[in-house]
């Protein structure tokens, strides 16, 4: 069963060198992340598969409003692809496709040659499965390890979304600041798609508003609860068509949060969950903790996400203004 | 040899390297160096679980006598914290590429490297 997905997701991945058209490659991108999700749960991780599942939908929504401005001016997206594949000749084929082709194929002989291929396994494995619960809390082992272990890889996680967000908005053509209030998109509000996604859209918020409450418990967590948010941010975009989100007041949220998500991490970690409070209430203690830290991790996440989007699809995308 | 999973993700890694050394389009390359971060984070969680294994979410203690069916915990934090970089990276990277392609309107790269080519020209002869 393994194999045949993974069969599947090697022709995937070929097909994507292949194609010409730019529209079909994003659509085997999302195949594609739909098989590594289904990869991930078949070996015993839905957490990364929450999270794969999550960044793939926002990153080929990414990837066609970025592209379709590329080629508005030849025609469109369907136009352009058109036109363009052009037969090589057998020189100029050699000469472009045959020394990558040699180096990959000797390197990949290599790394086969020499990599393990059984299961490597530590024992830290055996050290945090049985005392996660006593010394962190909750059920859910990768939530304790990321929260309770490891909580500074996290910190400088949260801190890369904080660099993205500004690098986001200083490193475009544009040096606007903020989205223009009540701007109408040039998506039809009437198509079957949008009908289903007036439906669809609260019970998204709650589903993500869920996984973050839950993600000590069961599987889920702040990350994975933060993508859904930010996607409902989106279908509320393709619904509505205006832009109304105050793009300065979420950047100020997004930073204060950060802060608080530092502030309580270092002050939990250097208290010790659990160790200073007597019997009975260490237990809420910790579980206090864990939903605490997964909010605004969410919060965060949610934030982030949502000024990337918009700042894509509102400022990236205009047109260039002649003075 | 038997045909252990983390095969493929080496396979999927390779793949990628070459599509990113042979593509025209700086889409693509994007798309390949996205596609390189997943085969990565394919070939830690293929080789520290087996095919079959249960998510590491304890709600019953009796489980935790025999730990070889539990999948294993401590990859799969450092992995959501590598997938959560390269969506940023990603990010990043088509700003960039959105403010290139403003200034010379063409998304391929040697069409671009001609261009910066000419500005650099250019530049030595106005100093």
């Amino acid at each position: 069963m393994l194999y045949v997905l993974l069969i599947l997701w090697i022709i995937c991945s070929m097909l994507i060198i292949v194609e010409h058209k730019i529209y079909r490659i994003f659509i085997y991108f999302g195949i594609f992340s739909l098989i590594t999700a289904a990869c991930y749960m078949l070996m015993g991780a839905p957490d990364v598969a929450l999270a794969e599942i999550g960044i793939s939908a926002f990153s080929t929504i990414l990837f066609i409003v970025c592209v379709e401005k590329y080629y508005s001016h030849r025609g469109g997206i369907a136009a352009y692809a058109a036109e363009h594949p052009k037969k090589l000749k057998l020189g100029k084929w050699a000469k472009r496709f045959l020394p990558p082709l040699i180096f990959c194929s000797a390197m990949l002989g290599l790394f086969i040659y020499f990599i393990p291929g059984e299961m490597v396994s530590t024992y830290l494995k055996y050290q945090y499965l049985s005392g996660f619960m006593t010394s962190v809390g909750g059920q859910n082992a990768v939530t304790a390890i990321y929260l309770g272990y490891r909580v500074y890889d996290t910190l400088f996680e949260a801190l890369i979304l904080v660099v993205a967000v500004v690098a986001v908005s200083h490193m475009s053509w544009s040096s606007e600041e903020s989205v223009a209030d009540g701007h109408h998109s040039e998506i039809e509000n009437y198509s079957m798609a949008i009908f289903t996604l007036r439906i669809i859209c609260p019970i998204i918020l709650v589903f993500g508003t869920y996984v973050i409450m839950n993600g000590h418990i069961s599987a889920g967590g702040g990350f994975q609860g933060g993508l859904v948010i930010a996607s409902f941010f989106i279908c509320r975009y393709l619904i509505y068509g205006i832009y109304d989100i105050p793009i300065k007041k979420i950047i100020k949220l997004e930073e204060l949060v950060f802060i608080n998500i530092i502030v309580v991490a270092v002050i939990a970690v250097f208290l010790g969950t659990g160790a200073l409070i007597p019997g009975e209430f260490s237990v809420l203690f910790q579980d206090a903790y864990l939903i605490a830290m997964n909010i605004m991790i969410g919060l965060k996440v949610a934030c982030g996400f949502t000024i990337l989007f918009y700042r894509f699809v509102a400022i990236e995308r205009r047109e260039e203004v002649v003075a | 040899m038997n045909l252990f999973p983390d095969v493929f993700a080496i396979i999927l890694f390779f793949i990628s390297v070459f599509g990113l050394l042979t593509s025209r389009n700086i889409i693509k390359s994007i798309i390949f160096i996205l596609l390189m971060q997943t085969a990565v984070i394919m070939f830690w969680i293929f080789l520290s679980s087996r095919f079959g294994q249960i998510p590491p979410i304890i709600n019953d203690p009796a489980l935790l006598y025999d730990m070889t069916y539990i999948a294993d915990p401590f990859p799969q934090a450092l992995m959501l914290t590598a997938i959560i970089i390269g969506i940023s990276v990603t990010a990043i990277c088509i700003t960039m590429l959105n403010t290139l392609f403003r200034r010379h309107k063409t998304v391929e790269w040697k069409a671009l490297a001609q261009c910066a080519r000419e500005e650099a020209v250019q530049r030595n002869n106005d100093i």
